[in-house]
């Protein structure tokens, strides 16, 4: 049920969970600042996302402990539309969004996940935190040195304040960040870009309204292309959050559950004038350094960063833009999987493509979701070609007998050209023997080649003897009953 | 369905435990298992707040969190075999051989519910290590488990004593006619006084049911002692165990769904929660 949870989930780990949802409120509102900066909207419209998303989720969510609110990933792909039709467009999107993820909930999509390997999720990772790091560089392009030095100084803050003993781990070194360096610009009455130059902030809590938009049929073509992209970028980070969690609590998550969630929240953001978002990848990173597992914590988030952003909306409009820039920027740097670099060395070459097509696909398109599809389709191939290379014809001709081919290993798609070249129709036989009880044949190319084989040698006036057929072709049936039945599979892939 | 499954913990119950498992050993004559699950620590003990995250921060966090659960992982398993041997050692002097014992990672309920093929009887102890000393709690499984398992369950008290008569709770429906059906089938009270109580409302139906149910328990050999109040259910059942010095308690399961039961509340609940006698959950 979409709305069960146990006294555990909640109130397993209450202390826990509140000092965890008040450091992630406090990251998610420069975030969410800065990510409606990105899509080209209103402040407000990311942090009342941020609120929304974050509390239903809380609720309904599959994956406790995951942290969901307004992203990056999600905003990149509103950009063209918020400039072409407007807020209310997007807010249209968002809602729709959600739907199709409710729907994507329902008929399990969620466990599609399984084709989306290790190095496609690197390959998204790392993508994610070079476009976080690259929408911060219009806030760094055409400035005064003021604002390198505050972003510097900024960074300084966050990585070296920890370090000092006893309050250095107490207070989360973000907000000190965002304190120094708004203190700092109001006593040098530097004329820097604020948060309040970027657009509206929240003055008020956040109130139910239906997007104004035309209902017919336009507004949906125009709508639903970026309603379908929000709506696999959005569950595919989430999904990869949730399993990033997953390693971290040594728990499992209910993915197609999470799914569910994702939409609903979702669709609250869309009647509540936010944007659409997912789970993120830093936040439930911090969460769970903090010491946040439940839902509490998601839900902690959610209601502090609303007091926060109302109540302490004049203080908000001060902050300069440098020290959300400092922020995004450790985000970007926590995102980044550094060891994968390092990794490139030791794993192999079709791992590394994968990893680094995948990245450079999303950096061209700013588009995850089209990155991940072309990583998971060069997986595939990667996988099929290596699967490929298993499989020997052996001519087992003694003397001047008829010869008999020995046939071991994999015959698909990918396999069938070798198949056919390995035998030998030069050699003039009048009788001639096909072994195929230690062979697998995945598919129809596979029964075509062998038909074709069939057939040359019938031309060349040799008569053809098969051995071990239905053993080896019983792998073509689509029945998945018979995948599925341990017994029925190891008694199939026999002799191997 | 031919073990006793005992659930032992580092609570102050696990004696209690252990004793009342022998004793429906002894008198089921089916073998004992020792169980001790090591659940999942909510509280990872990471109170690092500093809210940032540098390079390989993920990775840095992982091992962290995995060296934390690897150090009290095996002082659990350690603690746990303690237990488990001391639980063994008892069964053994009280002249038992049929003893296994078990140690399992994961979900108390969800471990129970997996052994539950094999089980005749689980005996829990009515709250865990987390409620040291406080015998008023009831450990917040107790429900989870009365739900999910369907199997007979003896919920323990600090103080287990060898009970001599118990009480049964007669409402006249049909779950409570199942529980004079297990009663005259399972064998674990057998000899036992049995007191029949009905609480009394308007309608006569049970009456006649209630006495149908006392001849049936008579007719089995046992010694029946009927009594029909008037009062608020579970108050009264409670005076009534007072005053006749009542050892075990006998019910059946809710009759409600957990949703009503949020709401209503639920007198078997009410039972478990005031209960500081045996009580056992027939099924």
């Amino acid at each position: 049920m979409i709305f069960s949870s146990t006294k555990q989930d909640w109130f397993g780990n209450v202390r826990g969970d509140i000092l965890a949802g008040i450091v992630v409120a406090l990251a998610l509102i420069p975030e969410a600042i800065a990510f409606s900066i990105i899509a080209g909207v209103d402040p407000k419209v990311g942090l009342y996302a941020s609120f929304c998303i974050a509390t239903i989720v809380a609720f309904t969510g599959g994956r406790p402990g995951m942290i969901s609110a307004a992203t990056g990933a999600m905003a990149l792909l509103m950009v063209t539309l918020v400039k072409e039709h407007g807020l209310e467009y997007l807010l249209a999107v968002t809602l729709l969004t959600g739907l199709i993820q409710v729907f994507a909930g329902y008929i399990k999509l969620g466990s599609l996940m399984r084709f989306v390997s290790r190095s496609v999720v690197t390959g998204f990772v790392n993508a994610l935190a070079i476009l976080i790091f690259i929408a911060q560089l219009p806030e760094l392009t055409n400035v005064t040195w003021h604002v390198y030095a505050m972003t510097v100084g900024g960074l300084g803050v966050i990585y070296l304040f920890p370090y000092i003993p006893v309050i250095g781990k107490k207070i989360p070194s973000p907000l000190v960040c965002i304190v120094v360096l708004t203190v700092l610009s109001q006593v040098m009455g530097l004329d820097i870009r604020t948060v309040g130059d970027m657009g509206e902030l929240p003055d008020a809590l956040p109130i139910f309204l239906w997007p104004d938009v035309p209902l017919t049929l336009e507004t949906l073509w125009i709508i639903l292309p970026y309603a379908i992209g929000l709506s696999v970028v959005g569950l595919l980070e989430s999904m990869m959050t949730a399993t990033i969690v997953d390693d971290l609590t040594d728990t499992k998550s209910d993915r197609n559950r999470e799914c569910k969630a994702q939409g609903l929240a979702n669709i609250g953001a869309g009647l509540m004038g936010g944007m659409a978002g997912c789970a993120m990848i830093g936040q439930s990173i911090i969460n769970i350094k903090s010491g946040g597992q439940g839902r509490l914590s998601s839900l902690a988030a959610g209601v502090f960063l609303l007091i926060m952003v109302v109540f302490l909306g004049d203080w908000l409009k001060q902050i300069p833009m440098a020290a959300l820039v400092a922020v995004m920027i450790m985000v970007a740097i926590g995102t980044f999987s550094w060891s994968s670099i390092k990794d490139i060395k030791s794993h192999p070459l079709s791992t590394n493509i994968v990893m680094i097509a995948t990245v450079i696909t999303v950096v061209g398109t700013h588009n995850l979701a089209i990155g991940v599809f072309v990583g998971v389709l060069l997986s595939a191939l990667f996988f099929a070609n290596k699967i490929s290379r298993f499989m020997v014809v052996k001519n087992t001709k003694v003397g001047k007998k008829a010869p008999t081919y020995q046939v071991t290993g994999q015959i698909f798609f990918a396999s069938a050209n070798k198949f056919i070249d390995a035998f030998d129709f030069k050699d003039v036989t009048s009788k001639v023997t096909i072994d195929l009880s230690h062979a697998h044949f995945w598919d129809i190319s596979a029964v075509g080649a062998l038909d074709k084989v069939v057939i040359k040698f019938r031309r060349e006036g040799a008569d053809v003897n098969i051995i071990g057929m239905s053993e080896a072709t019983a792998t073509v049936i689509d029945k998945f009953a018979i995948h599925n039945d341990p017994a029925a599979v190891e008694k199939m892939m026999a002799g191997h | 369905m031919n073990k006793i499954i005992a659930c032992i913990d580092g609570s102050a119950l696990a004696k209690a435990v252990c004793e009342t498992a022998i004793w429906a050993s002894n008198r089921l004559s089916n073998g004992i298992l020792f169980l001790h699950t090591i659940e999942k620590q909510q509280q990872h003990g990471a109170d690092d707040l500093t809210g940032s995250i540098g390079l390989g921060a993920r990775s840095a966090l992982l091992n962290k969190m995995a060296e934390l659960d690897e150090q009290r992982g095996k002082i659990e398993i350690q603690l746990g075999n303690d237990m488990l041997d001391a639980a063994v050692n008892r069964a053994n002097s009280a002249g038992l051989t049929d003893i296994e014992h078990k140690q399992q990672h994961g979900d108390f309920v969800d471990t129970l519910v997996a052994l539950e093929a094999d089980a005749r009887l689980m005996v829990v102890g009515r709250s865990g290590d987390g409620h040291q000393g406080d015998f008023k709690a009831l450990g917040y499984h107790i429900e989870t488990l009365i739900r999910q398992v369907h199997t007979s369950i003896i919920i323990a008290p600090k103080d287990f004593t060898e009970p001599t008569n118990f009480m049964l709770a007669y409402d006249g429906r049909e779950t409570a006619d199942k529980v004079v059906q297990r009663i005259i089938q399972g064998g674990l009270l057998k000899g036992l006084t049995c007191h029949l109580v009905t609480i009394k409302n308007s309608e006569d139906a049970h009456k006649e049911k209630f006495e149908q149910a006392k001849e049936l328990l008579k007719q089995e050999g046992f010694k029946v002692i009927s009594s029909y109040i008037e009062g608020d259910i579970s108050s009264s059942l409670m005076n009534y165990k007072k005053e006749h010095d009542i050892q075990l308690v006998a019910m059946g399961a809710f009759s409600h769904s957990k949703v009503r039961s949020f709401f209503l509340g639920s007198n078997t609940m009410r039972m478990i929660e005031n209960c500081r006698v045996p009580l056992i959950v027939l099924r």
